[in-house]
């Protein structure tokens, strides 16, 4: 019968064709290998023999001959530039042997931890960063313990190198202990921080810091502002301020101390001067 | 007046501080403070929080003092032990619901018994201090601390609550064992600093916290300063 001939026909050759792939398109996917900025690497093409006649390109741009060593790419000095996907080819036929996506790095330095209460009593958060970049990726991880409490330290929603603690308990003795592990391909490294639950409480700065002239008198500014919105409970922990100001054509300021309320008014301004006025909680 | 004590084993200086401490606990009462004219209880609040910024500031000093004078571990600022021992201080820990719920009486006693212990003490240090400064420094700190203990008595009073009384048994007492070693001594007053610090750091949002119930909505307070090479 004509149908299941073309059926069969199709089958064989799909066979063929998978065979053929396997026997000759090895490497699929590429490799993937991190290594050392300013090592020097060798790249085999894959399983081919030493003295096996290929050809090495970079993203699609030729290698001269002389970096190959038999049929192996052979990289000195590895800069920032010489990532990318690498893939050796069969001279004569132009068959894909291998491919190796290369990724130029570093091992991390020490992690740069900190942390600090905003929302005092609620809780506080830890920050992280690396001094200096890696260059590939890494991963952090972050325990809090608290004596030998084991505290959650929840990530962060929009950034990444943040996450939070949630107070349990209210003026501890015990210190509370943060450390942070990083690692990469190549390497890894780590730090602690101990602290006191009172040395971190540090207040976001307080909003919408406006002045107005006051009508009557040139010589005095009203000067008003908000609590922070993440502090949640200035009533029970209130914030002083401290303000400060001067003419923008000097440099000594005048400051004030606040131990309450959100208004303030200069007066000793002098007229017709542009000022910069700066409030902190 | 005093309980028998049986002879107070060679460094047994907490069996020791359980006379002294009943010994406090016996003193007269601060009176209240004399009250023509009363403006309510408003203003021995504000002084109490006051002196408590001011012990706070007071400590700080003696504390880093004190530790140096104890020598490593103790002076050094990762020094982080596990709390063992040191059971009879009074903990300043709580949880953050319970604080915030506390009635004023309730505000108020827990303050007041915190800081008679400590001071009692804190005395007891102060009788084992090897250097004379180190003596002078904690006499003064242990007269502020007095005033704090009599500036909260006189809050109670104004706002009519009672002055606590001590219990039978709940005096802070030592059961005698084996002589108390010299590290663990060291460990005790690692742990009285620590307390009393943070007693002073809670107390200043515990009084913070009565001063607003009290006052009706206070006036900015400004005190303009000049500062040079801030």
């Amino acid at each position: 019968m004509a149908a299941p001939v073309p059926w069969a026909c199709c089958a064989v050759l799909a066979a063929t064709a998978v065979v053929y792939a396997q026997r000759h398109s090895p490497q699929e996917v590429p490799h993937v290998q991190y290594e050392r900025l300013g090592s020097d690497v060798t790249l085999p093409c894959g399983t081919a023999n030493w003295d096996a006649a290929v050809t090495w390109r970079v993203n699609g741009t030729d290698l001269a001959p002389d970096l190959l060593n038999g049929s192996q790419l052979v990289l000195h000095g590895l800069e920032l530039g010489h990532s990318g996907l690498y893939a050796c080819f069969h001279r004569d036929s132009w068959h894909l042997r291998h491919q190796v996506l290369l990724h130029v790095g570093l091992p991390p330095r020490e992690p740069v931890l900190s942390c600090r209460s905003n929302t005092y009593p609620k809780g506080f958060y830890c920050s992280w960063h690396l001094p200096t970049p890696t260059y590939i990726p890494n991963t952090f991880n972050v325990t809090v313990l608290h004596g030998s409490k084991i505290m959650v330290c929840e990530k962060d929603p929009a950034l990444k190198n943040r996450c939070h603690i949630r107070y349990m308990h209210l003026f501890s003795t015990i210190k509370y202990k943060v450390s942070i592990s990083v690692s990469n391909a190549l390497g890894h490294n780590a730090t602690a921080i101990t602290f006191d639950e009172f040395t971190i409480v540090k207040p976001d700065p307080p909003e919408n810091v406006v002045a107005r002239p006051v009508p009557s008198n040139p010589r005095r500014l009203e000067v008003t502002w908000q609590t922070p919105s993440t502090w949640p409970d200035p009533e029970s922990f209130p914030l002083k301020f401290f303000l400060r100001y001067r003419p923008l054509i000097l440099d000594q300021w005048q400051h004030v101390e606040l131990s309450d309320g959100t208004t303030h008014t200069i007066t000793d301004a002098y007229a017709g001067k542009e000022y910069i006025i700066q409030v902190a909680a | 007046m005093l309980p028998a004590a049986g002879e107070p084993a060679a460094g047994d200086s907490w069996g020791l501080l359980a006379c002294l401490c009943t010994v406090l606990w016996h003193l007269p009462a601060v009176p209240a403070l004399n009250r023509t004219g009363d403006p309510g209880p408003g203003p021995s609040i504000q002084k109490t929080y006051d002196l408590t910024r001011y012990l706070e500031h007071q400590l700080r000093s003696l504390a880093g003092t004190y530790l140096n004078y104890l020598g490593p571990p103790f002076n050094e600022p990762d020094f982080n032990p596990p709390r063992l021992g040191a059971e009879t201080l009074p903990r300043a820990t709580v949880n953050l619901d319970v604080w915030r719920s506390l009635n004023d009486k309730l505000r108020l006693t827990q303050n007041y018994e915190a800081y008679s212990h400590l001071l009692c003490y804190l005395r007891g240090l102060n009788r084992q201090a090897a250097t004379a400064e180190l003596r002078r420094s904690l006499a003064h700190f242990c007269t502020s601390l007095q005033g704090l203990l009599g500036s909260i008595a006189g809050v109670m009073a104004a706002l009519g609550y009672p002055l606590p009384q001590p219990l039978p048994g709940t005096e802070p007492t030592w059961a005698p064992g084996p002589a108390h070693s010299d590290f663990l001594q060291k460990m005790d007053d690692f742990w009285l600093l620590k307390e009393l610090q943070t007693w002073l750091w809670r107390s200043a949002k515990d009084f913070n916290r009565l001063k607003k119930k009290m006052q009706p909505p206070a006036a900015a307070v400004t005190l303009p300063l000049e500062a040079h090479g801030f």
